[in-house]
């Protein structure tokens, strides 16, 4: 009997000393490998459709403005190093059907940041450039050459913006 | 009569012996101990998450494509002590020479005990805490800011999530 108190006395002492106090800290981790996907993009918004020139004496009003600027909103997604970039280009001269207006007639004034001046072409001409991506906002103010020489009538060019993020 | 009182004699004998034989039997005890330390165990439903390409204006803030993070912490503690589960980001997100900083990951969270939070590289943020022993489940949804502004590319991050129970 003593033999079995003895035993169970020596078995309890070797948990006691063989176990983890319980106070020791236990941590477990985890880990996730996440990935973003960013390609680039273009987003070109105009103010409006369509622009206006009202009517003029060429002596006193060589230049024509058009009635409202037009606002240009440019979102655009590209690699760090690459030039986003906006261009203008006519279809063809002012044309009222019958008689044309060379489109080197049109200019346009610009504000806004990496917007700037220019001429109008049947080729790309830069309205607006910038490296890297993000928002910009400009407005475009077109001005016509009025001259007495013009037939009178209505013209009309149609204008395409393009807007290029690389 | 005689045989009696050899009879009582005999009674009395047996009596008297018996409480002797009962003082001769050996009362012993045994100490059982159970050790419960503290132990935590951490499950993540998967070890990847993928944010997808989207329009900034139409999706400002993405989720993973693969849904919610289910979360299983299994943890053992002292009575009243807290329990922990953090997350911290081993870096932000990169694609080749470019960064975007890891505060772009945000989160949202279900189920007791679960918070929303802000990923960082700097330190762990809290996901979770509770208090004593216990199996928690939760579920986290991870989500990336997308702006106009990052450049393009595959960028990647390895979020370290870890189980404290002190």
């Amino acid at each position: 009997m003593k033999k079995a108190v003895w035993c169970g006395a020596i078995a309890a002492a070797a948990i006691a000393l063989c176990s983890t106090p319980a106070f020791a800290q236990a941590t477990a981790t985890g880990s996730v490998t996440v990935t973003a996907n960013v390609n680039a993009k273009a987003k070109l918004t105009l103010g409006a459709a369509s622009v206006t020139f009202n009517d003029a004496d060429p002596d006193v009003t060589p230049l024509l403005t058009a009635t409202s600027a037009l606002s240009v909103d440019v979102k655009a997604r590209t690699a760090a190093a690459s030039t986003v970039t906006l261009t203008v280009q006519a279809g063809g001269d002012l044309d009222n059907g019958s008689a044309t207006i060379g489109i080197n007639n049109l200019t346009w004034a610009a504000t806004g940041t990496n917007f700037v001046a220019g001429t109008m072409a049947t080729t790309a001409s830069t309205l607006a450039s910038y490296a890297g991506g993000g928002n910009f906002s400009g407005l475009q103010t077109y001005r016509l050459v009025n001259s007495w020489n013009y037939a009178t009538g209505t013209y009309t060019a149609t204008i395409t913006y393009t807007l290029t993020a690389p | 009569m005689i045989g009696s009182r050899r009879l009582l004699a005999a009674v009395l004998v047996w009596t008297a012996a018996a409480p002797a034989a009962r003082a001769a039997a050996q009362a012993s005890t045994a100490t059982l101990s159970a050790n419960v330390g503290t132990i935590a165990k951490l499950n993540l439903s998967t070890a990847t998450a993928s944010f997808p390409d989207a329009d900034p204006d139409a999706v400002p803030q993405i989720p993973t494509s693969s849904g919610p993070i289910l979360i299983t912490a299994k943890s053992r503690a002292n009575p009243g002590i807290l329990v922990v589960l953090t997350l911290q980001a081993a870096d932000d997100l990169r694609s080749g020479v470019n960064i975007i900083p890891a505060s772009n990951i945000t989160w949202t969270a279900t189920g007791a005990g679960f918070v929303g939070g802000t990923l960082s590289k700097v330190a762990p943020v809290t996901v979770a805490t509770w208090t004593g022993s216990g199996v928690r489940t939760g579920s986290q949804q991870l989500y990336f800011r997308n702006l106009w502004t990052h450049p393009t590319g595959t960028y990647t991050v390895s979020l370290l999530y870890t189980l404290s129970a002190p």
